[in-house]
């Protein structure tokens, strides 16, 4: 955990001085008081004093476990496997359309999470991608993406 | 008082119509869903529930989603005691003795009074609530922007201070969450800020992918690593408890609203402190502590009754101030921003009708709960075994229909996705995500603030310690600061200790 959130901090401290320099661009005070980068310069730069401070305790403590925070290899592909249908979902989302994208996607997850029974997975993916449709688009009135193929 | 009478009168008949009843019924169904699922908590739930709501009127979309709130808070214990795993973390405390309570036979009696105590904490916080709220309300109308900036950064150290084992950590994560609210066009002079030439960041980081990203698919990840254990088989017969255990819960219900209630009305303290506070009181005054962690009814009695009434009383800070007590309310809270609505006291100005028809809701839904837990607790029970992969996939589908049907926007799915992959990676580091949640969300309504009250100064800063009550909330705020220091160990020692 201790490496984990070392690497973490080195991160955040990162995205801190991007903004620090980012909010010099823009105007800190004007004529009308403070102006669009006020908030963020001082934000940031609290931001960076307070990283560099977690950096520092971080690497001196012996208290945080230095155990690996990694999943197993198992759990890792079942994560990566999520990840990746909720990417394709989102790629897919408008050419496909809600219907057939959501089809795949929860036929793919639940094979991919190690759900075995076929009846179970067709019902839930007719019933999360077609079932869910008609609910959000017809009875709630919650736009939808429909695709190239009108579904 | 009359005034308030009248308006709670008025809450009552719009809480009551068949189409809102309606909405908290089915509020509550999903708000114990999402509690019964264990990796599915209450602020997760509230917001991959949201887009049922986008096309509801605003009382009847406030209504359901506070509901699903309450509902969650309640449905976390049969987890608790079924198997032993909390399905949120304020039913953790619950574990100890209903679980065991379960081994000996004794499961339904546990969930009995669970839900006894829970329906009397929320019903005793909500009347407390009509009584507070509006002199509340109405002593906030006289703040001024510096006022509300000081309030509002009151509230975020609050949160910061209290949420996790460190102050700094804490505090980076309010800065973060703080810094990502000013991506998009600057609300004062209309200058883009942060947006990478991105047209679909002019609008800002949206608020609902970011949630779903950080505790819906942040949950699903850590849930396929870890899938929740089975059912243990319990006879859920008996659901009343017994009059020698009636007289041993009584005082534990009192003593849990208590300390709900009063713990609810600080910003910060989260739903897991007064479940602990009333289970270690109940334990001090117990005249058999031994028996505490055996199976003692007290021990189930008094935290969940302190859960329930902590989750009304929470909203009283966002309902008169616009100040959201843990990361469930901010959800709420920007659910109410989607209705175009600002909670705060002119909400109570400006809408009576839908705040006290809100409120109005809490009574009829703590009913509803106490109908929907006591005698179909079996069936909230039977879907336990839902198998894991199920409630994963239907979670992310949820996320995915409310990332995208916002703004009709697929890039709000990828704010999700990196949020979600954001949230697994603090978690699995351990740095806290309340103080990010309500940085984003605090974080436009600080700066303006700020800014107002500069301009209306001049650029001076003086006009922060030349107002009392300005003076005094800043005070506080450096207070929670330094006592937050003061009251955390160094991590070494804090760590052997716990």
């Amino acid at each position: 955990m201790r490496r984990g959130r070392l690497v973490a901090c080195v991160c955040l401290l990162g995205i801190f001085v991007l903004a620090l320099l980012t909010s010099l661009d823009y105007s800190l005070i004007d004529a009308l008081g403070p102006g669009p980068g006020f908030f963020p310069f001082w934000l940031s730069l609290i931001g960076a004093v307070l990283t560099v401070a977690i950096l520092v305790e971080t690497a001196r403590s012996h208290s945080i476990p230095t155990g690996s925070i990694l999943p197993s290899r198992q759990a890792a592909l079942q994560a990566g496997g999520v990840l990746i249908a909720l990417i394709a979902a989102a790629a897919l989302l408008e050419p496909l359309g809600f219907r057939l994208t959501m089809l795949l996607f929860i036929a793919g997850l639940l094979l991919a999470l190690g759900a075995r029974s076929p009846s179970a997975i067709v019902l839930t993916a007719l019933a999360g991608s077609f079932g869910v449709f008609h609910v959000f688009f017809y009875w709630l009135k919650v736009p939808l993406p429909i695709g190239a193929l009108g579904l | 008082m009359v005034d308030t009478f009248q308006h709670l009168l008025a809450g009552l008949t719009a809480a009551m119509s068949l189409q809102n009843l309606s909405f908290a019924l089915i509020g509550c169904i999903l708000g114990t869903l999402i509690g019964v699922l264990p990796g599915l908590g209450p602020a997760a739930g509230t917001a991959i529930l949201i887009p049922l709501t986008f096309k509801l009127d605003p009382t009847g979309a406030l209504i359901m989603l506070s509901a699903i709130y309450y509902g969650a808070m309640y449905g976390g214990t049969i987890t608790s005691v079924l198997i032993n795993v909390p399905g949120e973390a304020a039913s953790v405390i619950t574990c100890f003795d209903g679980y065991q309570m379960a081994k000996q036979g004794r499961g339904g009696t546990a969930l009995g009074i669970a839900a006894i105590g829970s329906f009397i904490g929320g019903i005793v916080a909500t009347i407390a609530l009509i009584v507070v709220a509006p002199p509340l309300a109405r002593l906030a109308l006289s703040f001024g922007p510096p006022e509300f900036f000081a309030l509002m950064l009151v509230g975020l150290c609050l949160i910061t201070g209290l949420a996790g084992q460190s102050l700094l950590t804490g505090l980076v994560m309010a800065v973060l969450g703080l810094l990502i609210a000013m991506v998009g066009i600057d609300p004062v002079r209309g200058a883009p800020r942060f947006t990478l030439g991105i047209p679909s960041l002019y609008d800002g980081v949206g608020f609902i992918p970011v949630v779903m990203g950080l505790f819906g698919v942040a949950e699903i990840l850590l849930t396929v690593e870890a899938p929740y254990r089975e059912v243990i088989k319990t006879k859920l017969t008996s659901l009343l408890p017994s009059r020698a255990e009636w007289r041993r819960s009584l005082g534990a219900i009192a003593r849990g609203t208590g300390i709900g209630f009063f713990l609810g009305l600080i910003p910060g303290v989260g739903a897991i402190i007064p479940t602990f506070v009333a289970y270690v009181v109940e334990k001090r005054v117990s005249k058999t502590p031994e028996k505490f962690g055996q199976g003692a009814i007290e021990g189930v009695a008094a935290p969940e009754t302190a859960n329930n009434a902590y989750a009304n009383a929470a909203m009283i800070p966002l309902l008169t101030l616009g100040i959201p007590s843990s990361p469930t309310i901010a959800v709420l809270m920007g659910a109410f921003i989607i209705n175009g609505l600002t909670p705060g006291p002119f909400l109570f100005k400006e809408r009576p009708d839908l705040v006290w028809a809100v409120i109005a809701s809490f009574m009829i839904g703590n009913v509803m709960l106490l109908i929907l837990n006591l005698p179909f607790v079996g069936l909230w029970a039977r879907l336990l075994r839902l198998p894991y992969q199920y409630v994963c996939v239907g979670t992310l589908l949820f996320c995915v229909i409310g990332a995208y049907s916002l703004q009709q926007s697929v890039f709000d799915i990828g704010v999700m996705i990196v949020f979600g992959i954001i949230g697994y990676a603090l978690r699995k580091i351990d740095l806290p995500i309340a103080p990010l949640v309500l940085g984003l969300i605090l974080g436009p309504f600080i700066e303006k603030s700020l800014r107002t009250s500069l301009e209306m100064s001049g650029g001076d800063f003086s006009i922060f310690f030349t107002r009392p009550l300005c003076l005094v909330l800043l005070l506080v705020a450096i207070a929670v600061l330094v006592g937050s220091l003061l009251r955390l160990p160094p991590p070494e020692v804090r760590k052997s200790s716990a």
